[in-house]
């Protein structure tokens, strides 16, 4: 899978969510996920769980916290859906 | 996991809002009663709390509905007596109220710290909410009582709100083994949505029901799985008081 399409599937999970519509027509890696498309903070549990069951991963507490942005999520599923070497 | 410091801040305030708790409940009580407020048939509710919660040491996670600033107050009054609560320290709840609301001025400060609260920032960075469920997870695990609104904050639709369901209360219960769950459902009788403080004269339905919460997952399938359950035992609660009002 490559960073284009990882980024498409991170829009498409976390689109239900979003309260601040207007900001999610301009997204990019540096949009933060909380602050700018003004995701509910309760809810990116559900973001998180949603990309586990998506590309089937597993994200643990700490690496879940330090999903900030759109970027983070998909640098994060980058790393836990790369083969193994 | 807390540092000795902040474990032994906790200890300190325990100390100090038991030391405090008759002047703080009785003046408390005194200020609610001066708005006019009133639980009728205090004392059938409280033998409710008694019963549900039983004889027993905690830990108890009591999970509340959310739709006035003073929903913890009101809870506390509904439970026991204050001479209760300094006989039953551990039945003196600890609060996670947001801090925004509990630090607007030196007095509310001072309130929320003989009131065992522990200011919680709401949509604020998740290692700091993180933060604030260790140190309730810490307080649980020596069998006290922590009250946790699971709606996240007050209810912008004036009902228990399922979709802003926060996790925290399932994160409790799968950090602390053994910690028994009392979802309590209050609300004034002329509350139609949320608001900072109930009306003058309003009186207070206050309902408390025993969860068995179980849940075979883990981690935050598990909090949310848990958490899950104890809204639907508050949307439960609700239907039931709407039937009769409606009635």
């Amino acid at each position: 899978m490559d960073n284009t399409t990882a980024f498409g599937k991170v829009i498409d999970i976390i689109k239900p969510f979003v309260k601040n519509t207007a900001a999610f027509g301009t997204v990019g890696h540096e949009t933060r996920i909380i602050e700018d498309l003004g995701v509910n903070s309760a809810r990116l549990v559900d973001i998180i769980l949603a990309f586990e069951d998506e590309f089937g991963i597993q994200v643990d507490d700490e690496a879940a916290d330090r999903v900030r942005t759109l970027g983070d999520a998909v640098q994060m599923i980058m790393q836990k859906t790369a083969p193994a070497h | 996991m807390l540092s000795r410091s902040e474990r032994i801040a906790l200890r300190v305030q325990e100390g100090v809002s038991h030391g405090l708790i008759l002047l703080t409940y009785y003046s408390l009580e005194a200020w609610l009663r001066s708005r006019g407020y009133r639980i009728p048939d205090l004392r059938r509710v409280r033998r409710e709390f008694e019963t549900e919660m039983g004889p027993g040491p905690g830990p108890w996670l009591i999970c509340a509905n959310h739709l006035t600033l003073i929903d913890s107050l009101v809870i506390q009054w509904a439970m026991a007596p204050g001479w209760r609560l300094f006989l039953r320290r551990d039945r003196f709840a600890w609060n996670l109220p947001d801090r925004h609301n509990i630090s607007r001025t030196w007095w509310l400060r001072v309130l929320g710290y003989i009131g065992k609260c522990v200011p919680v920032l709401r949509q604020g960075p998740p290692e700091e909410v993180r933060r604030t469920l260790e140190k309730a997870a810490f307080l649980l695990s020596g069998a006290q009582t922590v009250m946790i609104f699971p709606e996240g904050g007050r209810s912008r639709v004036g009902r228990v709100d399922r979709d802003q369901v926060t996790y925290g209360a399932g994160r409790l219960l799968l950090d602390v083994p053994g910690t028994q769950v009392l979802c309590v459902y209050a609300r004034g009788v002329g509350q139609k949505d949320y608001g900072d403080y109930p009306r003058r004269g309003e009186r207070f339905f206050i309902r408390a029901a025993r969860l068995e919460a179980q849940t075979a997952m883990t981690g935050m399938r598990g909090a949310r799985d848990l958490a899950t359950q104890i809204v639907a035992k508050l949307s439960e609660m609700e239907a039931e008081y709407f039937e009769v009002v409606d009635r």
